[in-house]
C-alpha cells in the first residue's frame, strides 16, 4: 500500500502536497518523494523517511504543478533511490500498486540501451517505458505504456515540455481526482484533498484523467468519457478512522485479519511444518546455544512472552534485555548465538544502537518487524515481517499480537529443527494457532465487549490498577499495565503473581483492582491462591479466564472470557482483552486515545 | 446522486446466521451480500455512499473500512435503536439535498436493476418492483383507481408484483416520514410513509424490472442465491498452490496462499479463498463457497454449500446443502443428513425448505462422529462431544454429552 499525491493550480504546490501526503501516511510512511516543475525544468526530491524527514529536504520553490508520494514497500528496500518519484528523461512518475510483469518489461528495454535502471522498484519500468513512447504527447505516451502493463496500477505523471497538465490513470488500486477552482488534484483517498475541495470524482479501472488547472478530461480505452462529480460531506478524521471514534479501536477490532495475514501462508497444519522464508540455515539453528532478545516498551513484553516460547518448545536458554540497558549489561554472546530484535517501526534508536552493538560479537541476528525495508532490516542478516500493515494509533495493539504471532511461528520452526518438538506436538499447535484469529473474532463479539465496557467504568476513577499473572501470563500482565497507564494515565503495575507477597501486596488494600489473568495452564492453582491472597485483603479482583472454566467464579468478582485455547497460546487473547479495558478505560476518562500525553510512535531518539 | 443503504437490521429468520453478524454480511460467493449490493451501485457510477448500520455495526465497518478500496466513499450513521425503515433512512437527513436511492443491504441486486430504476424514475417516489410467481411472504403492490397501494405480506396472493424495497426519493420524503404515525408493529415503516404520500396526492411511481433481484428470507435461501452468483463467474483464476494429480473441473477460483492437496477431485463452480488448505483426497462438488483460513482434511465429500471462514473439518466427512458459519470446530466423521421438502420449524411457524442439510452458527466445537438429522440446526459456541446424533435443534452454548 502506499499513497500518491498530485496538485495543479494557482496556489504553491508544494506545500498543498506535503500537507496532502500526510493525510495518507496511514498508507505508509517509509519513504517519500515529490517531483515538481520550476522554471521549466523537472526537480525531485525524495528520502528515505517520513513526510516529516522529505519536508526538512525541500527548497522554497515556486512551483504550480506536481506529484506526491508516500511508500510502504513491500518489493524493493526503502532508501532514497528506491523511493518515489521515479524519472526517466524529464518525465517523472508515481506509482502505487505492483507491475506483474516489469522483468519482461525491464528486458526488453534493456536492449534498447537508452535507458540505465537505477532502483529496484517495478515503477521505473513505468517511468522508462513512457519516455519509450514519447513523441511530445504526454498523453499518448501514458497510453501506450499501460497497453503493456500487467498488474495493478494507481499513477500520476508529469513532464518537463508539458507544464500545464498531469495525468493520471488507474486499474486496481484506487484514486480519486479531487476538482477545485482554478485548481485540480488527484489523490489516491479522499482524505488528502478533504481541505481544499469537498468534490470528488472517482476513477474506475482503465480510465485516463488529463489534469488540468482549469479543467478535467477523461478517457476510458480511448473514448472521451464524462465522470459525475460526488461532494463529500466527510470530516477529515472521520474519514481515516473507517466509523470508528478512535485509530486505536480501529486497530483493536482489525486484529483478527493482521494475526491471520502474519500466518498467512507460513503453515502446513498436513506435515506440521512453518515455513519462514529466513536465511538461518537448518545447521545454524541446530547450533544454537543462546537467543538475546532485545526490544523496548510493548515489544519488550512481546520479548519476554518470546523467552517462554524459545525455552519450552525450542529448548533454547533465552536472555532478554532492555535495548536501552543492553549495551552496558556485558552481553555475553557469541558465533552461535541468536540476537532477535523486535521492534514495531525497525526505527527505534535504542533497538538499533543495542543490535549495532551485539552485531560486534559476530551472532546470527534476526528482525521481527511490521516495516519492510525499515533501518534495521537493513542492519539484520534476517528479518521476519509481522505483516499487521500501518498502525496509527500510539498505543501498540495489532502490531503486538502480530509480534506474539510471529514468534510462536519462530519458535516452533526452531523447536521442530532442534528435534525438540515432535510433528504430532507442531501440528496441534499450529492447528491452535490458526485458530486464534476466529478467537479474537470472538471477543470481538458485542456481548464481549459491553462486560468489558462495563468493568472498566466501574473501576475508571480508581487511582490504582494492578495486573497479575504467572508463568506466560506474566508477560501479559506486565502488557496490560502499561496499555492502561499509556492511555488513561492511571497508575498501574504488572507483577508475577507469586511476587505479590513479597512486598506489593502492602500497596492492596479496600477495592483497589486487581487483574488476575488466570487461563488453565501449569500455573493455574497457584493463582487461584493468589487471587485469594488479594480478596483477603479486599481487592476486587477481574479475572481473565476460559470459557469452559467455572471453578473462576467462586473466587473473584468479574470474570472476562477468552475462548479455550492451548495454554502456551492463551496470551494473544487475554491481550485483546486488555487492549479493549484500557481503551474503555481511557474513553471513560475523556484521554486523548491516539495520542496519549508525552508519547510518540517511533522513539527515534536514545 | 446518493444511495442510502439500509444495513442496520438482524435479520431474524437467518438466524442462527444472524446471531453474530448482521445479515447484510452473510457471504455468497465469498463476499458479503451487501458488497453485491455496493458493487452494483459503484457500476451504475453511484459512490456516495450512506451506511446505515446498527446491529453488528462493528462487523461492517471493519469490512468496508471508508470505502476506498472498494471504489465508493461510506459515511456510516448510527441507527441506535431499530425503529423501522422510515426512521433509518430518516438519519441520512443531513447528509442529503437531492434526490437519493434507498436500497436494502441485505437483498441482493445486479448493477440493471437499480440502472432500470434510475432510468424510469419521475416524480417525489419511485418504486422498483419485480414479478414473483409466489408473492407471499413480500410486500405486493396492487393499482386501485389508479392509485397504487402497497400491502405488506399479504395472506392471499392478490398481485405478483413485489416491491423490492427499492426506491429513489426527492429530500421532500424527510419531513413526511416526521408525519407518519407508528405502525402496529411498533415501527416506522417507510412503506407507511409512502402510502400516506400516496393518499396526499403526491406523484408515486412504480417501475419493473427483470434484473436480479433476490432476498434470502431465511438462512438456508443463501444457498440458492450462491448458486447462482457462483454460475455467473466469469474465469477461472487460481492463485493458490495446486498438488500434482488435482483435478479442477468448470469454474474454479482459488484465493493466494491456499494449498490444495494431491487427489483432489474440485467440479465448479467452486470459490475457496484464500489461506486454506484441502485435501488431500478431498471432493467439493458445485455450487460450494469456501470462505478463508479453511482446513478441509482428506476423504471430504462437500456440494452444494458454504463454508464460512476459520472453519477445521475432519477426514471422512459428508456435507452438501449446508451453510456452517465462521470459527467452527467439527472433527472427523461428521455427517449431515439431507432430505427434499422438508418444513422447517421456526419461532412456532413452519417454513418450506427445497433441500436441506443443516445451517450452523459460528463457533461451535463439535467432537467426532457426530450425525446432525436433516434440518436440524445448530447455533452458537455449542459444545457437541463425540458420537452424538443431533435430532433437534440446538441453542447457543448448549452442550452435548
Amino acid at each position: 500500500m502506499c499513497g500518491i499525491v498530485g496538485y495543479i493550480g494557482k496556489s504553491s504546490a508544494i506545500p498543498i502536497l506535503i500537507d496532502a501526503l500526510k493525510k495518507l501516511e496511514y498508507r505508509g510512511y517509509d519513504s517519500a518523494g515529490i517531483a515538481v516543475l520550476n522554471l521549466n525544468k523537472l526537480k525531485v526530491y525524495k528520502i528515505r523517511g517520513r513526510i516529516k524527514d522529505l519536508e526538512k529536504i525541500l527548497p522554497d520553490l515556486e512551483s504550480h504543478i506536481g506529484v506526491g508520494h508516500t511508500r510502504w514497500s513491500t518489493h524493493g528496500r526503502p532508501n532514497d533511490i528506491n523511493a518515489h518519484p521515479h524519472t526517466s528523461g524529464n518525465i517523472a512518475v508515481v506509482h502505487n500498486g505492483i507491475i506483474e510483469n516489469y522483468q519482461k518489461l525491464k528486458e526488453k528495454l534493456l536492449i534498447e540501451k537508452k535507458y540505465k535502471f537505477v532502483s529496484e522498484t517495478d515503477t521505473e519500468v513505468i517511468a522508462h517505458l513512457i519516455n519509450y513512447y514519447y513523441n511530445g504527447n504526454l498523453v499518448e505516451s501514458v497510453k501506450n505504456a499501460l497497453s503493456e502493463l500487467e498488474g495493478s496500477y494507481a499513477i500520476a505523471v508529469i513532464c518537463k515540455d508539458s507544464p500545464d497538465l498531469i495525468v493520471a490513470a488507474r486499474k486496481d488500486s484506487p484514486l480519486i481526482v479531487g476538482v477545485g477552482e482554478n485548481e485540480n488534484f488527484v489523490a489516491s483517498d479522499i482524505p488528502a484533498v478533504l481541505k481544499y475541495t469537498k468534490k470528488i470524482i472517482y476513477l474506475d479501472d482503465y480510465d485516463i484523467a488529463i489534469i488540468k488547472k482549469d479543467g478535467i478530461e477523461f478517457f476510458n480505452n480511448g473514448n472521451p468519457i464524462t465522470k459525475e462529480i460526488n461532494t463529500v460531506e466527510w470530516d477529515e478524521k472521520a474519514a481515516e478512522k473507517a466509523g470508528y471514534d478512535h485509530f486505536m479501536l480501529k486497530e483493536i477490532h482489525e486484529q483478527p485479519t493482521s494475526v491471520f495475514e502474519t500466518l498467512r501462508g507460513r503453515i502446513s497444519e498436513l506435515d506440521g511444518t512453518v515455513n519462514l522464508d529466513i536465511k538461518l540455515a537448518p545447521d545454524q539453528v541446530i547450533e544454537l546455544n543462546k537467543i538475546e532478545i532485545i526490544a523496548c516498551g510493548t515489544s519488550y513484553n512481546a520479548a519476554l512472552v518470546g523467552k517462554y516460547l524459545f525455552e519450552i518448545l525450542a529448548g533454547i536458554p533465552t536472555t532478554i534485555e532492555y535495548a536501552s540497558e543492553f549495551r552496558y549489561s556485558n552481553p555475553i554472546l557469541d558465533v552461535k548465538a541468536l540476537v532477535i530484535a523486535i521492534t514495531q517501526s525497525g526505527e527505534t534508536a535504542d533497538t538499533l544502537a543495542a543490535i549495532r552493538e551485539a552485531k560486534s560479537y559476530q551472532c546470527k541476528t534476526l528482525a521481527i518487524t511490521n516495516v519492510v525495508g525499515s533501518t534495521i532490516t537493513r542492519e539484520m542478516s534476517d528479518v521476519l515481517y509481522t505483516r499487521a500493515g500501518p498502525e496509527i494509533g500510539v498505543a501498540a495493539t495489532k502490531t503486538f499480537t502480530a509480534q506474539l504471532a510471529s514468534l510462536y511461528l519462530l519458535a516452533i520452526y526452531i523447536g521442530k529443527i532442534r528435534y525438540k518438538l515432535n510433528t504430532e506436538q507442531s501440528k496441534q499447535l499450529l492447528i491452535n494457532l490458526k485458530k486464534v484469529s476466529g478467537q479474537i473474532q470472538k471477543i470481538l463479539e458485542e456481548e464481549n465487549i459491553q462486560k468489558i465496557q462495563e468493568c472498566a467504568s466501574e473501576f475508571a476513577n480508581s487511582k490504582d490498577y494492578f495486573f497479575i499473572g504467572r508463568h506466560i501470563n506474566y508477560p501479559i500482565a506486565l502488557e496490560g499495565a502499561l496499555k492502561l497507564k499509556e492511555i488513561s494515565y492511571i497508575h498501574a503495575e504488572g507483577y508475577p503473581a507469586g511476587e505479590l507477597k513479597h512486598g506489593p501486596i502492602a500497596l492492596i488494600s479496600e477495592g483497589v483492582p486487581v487483574v488476575a489473568i488466570a487461563t488453565q495452564g501449569p500455573t493455574y492453582e497457584k493463582i487461584i491462591s493468589n487471587i485469594k491472597e488479594v480478596k483477603a485483603r479486599d481487592a476486587c479482583v477481574i479475572a481473565i479466564a476460559y470459557t469452559s472454566d467455572t471453578e473462576i467464579e467462586k473466587y473473584v468478582d468479574i470474570v472476562l472470557r477468552i475462548p479455550d485455547t492451548h495454554y502456551l497460546l492463551s496470551p494473544i487473547l487475554s491481550t485483546v482483552v486488555l487492549q479493549l479495558l484500557a481503551y474503555y478505560t481511557a474513553k471513560e476518562r475523556n484521554c486523548n486515545i491516539d495520542k496519549p500525553k508525552n508519547l510518540a510512535k517511533s522513539v527515534t531518539v536514545e | 446522486m446518493k444511495a442510502v443503504i439500509l444495513a442496520a437490521g438482524e435479520g431474524l429468520r437467518c438466524r442462527p446466521l444472524t446471531l453474530t453478524r448482521s445479515k447484510v454480511m452473510l457471504p455468497v460467493a465469498n463476499k458479503p451480500i451487501i458488497e453485491h449490493v455496493i458493487n452494483a451501485c459503484r457500476e451504475n457510477n453511484i459512490k456516495d455512499i450512506i451506511l446505515v448500520v446498527g446491529y453488528k455495526k462493528e462487523k461492517i465497518m471493519d469490512y468496508f473500512k471508508n470505502g476506498i478500496d472498494f471504489g465508493v466513499n461510506i459515511t456510516y450513521v448510527h441507527q441506535k435503536k431499530a425503529l423501522g425503515t422510515a426512521h433509518a433512512i430518516l438519519f441520512a437527513e443531513k447528509l442529503i439535498d437531492n434526490e437519493f436511492i434507498v436500497l436494502n443491504g441485505d437483498n441482493l441486486v445486479d448493477e440493471k436493476a437499480i440502472s432500470d430504476l434510475l432510468k424510469n424514475k419521475s416524480g417525489d417516489v419511485s418504486i422498483l418492483t419485480t414479478i414473483r410467481e409466489k408473492a407471499c411472504g413480500y410486500g405486493v403492490i396492487i393499482k386501485e383507481n389508479d392509485k397504487l397501494k402497497i400491502i405488506e405480506k399479504p395472506h392471499h396472493e392478490i398481485s405478483r408484483m413485489i416491491n423490492t424495497g427499492m426506491y429513489v426519493f426527492s429530500p421532500v420524503v424527510f419531513s413526511e416520514i416526521k408525519d407518519t404515525p407508528i405502525s402496529n408493529k411498533g415501527d416506522y415503516a417507510i412503506t407507511d410513509t409512502i402510502q400516506q404520500m400516496i393518499q396526499k396526492g403526491y406523484n408515486v411511481k412504480a417501475i419493473s424490472t427483470d434484473a436480479t433481484w433476490m432476498d434470502a428470507i431465511y438462512s438456508w435461501n443463501l444457498l440458492n442465491i450462491n448458486s447462482i452468483l457462483l454460475e455467473r463467474c466469469k474465469e477461472m483464476d487460481i492463485k493458490g498452490l495446486i498438488e500434482k494429480n488435482v483435478v479442477l473441473k468448470g469454474k474454479v477460483i482459488i484465493g493466494e496462499d491456499t494449498i490444495i492437496h494431491s487427489g483432489c477431485y474440485i467440479a465448479g463452480p467452486v470459490v475457496i479463498g484464500k489461506n486454506c488448505e484441502i485435501g488431500p483426497n478431498v471432493t467439493i462438488l458445485p455450487c460450494t463457497t469456501i470462505g478463508n483460513n479453511v482446513t478441509l482434511r482428506s476423504f471430504i465429500e462437500i456440494s452444494n454449500s458454504i463454508i464460512m471462514s476459520n472453519v477445521r473439518l475432519g477426514s471422512n466427512s459428508f456435507v452438501s446443502n449446508s451453510v456452517i458459519g465462521c470459527n467452527n470446530n467439527i472433527g472427523d466423521h461428521f455427517i449431515v443428513e439431507t432430505k427434499k421438502d422438508l418444513y422447517i420449524e421456526m419461532y412456532g411457524l413452519l417454513h418450506h425448505a427445497d433441500e436441506i442439510g443443516t445451517v450452523i452458527g459460528d463457533g461451535n466445537e463439535i467432537g467426532s462422529n457426530v450425525l446432525i438429522r436433516a434440518g436440524k440446526m445448530i447455533e452458537t459456541n455449542c459444545k457437541i462431544e463425540s458420537g452424538n446424533i443431533i435430532n433437534t435443534d440446538l441453542p447457543s452454548n448448549s452442550i452435548v454429552i
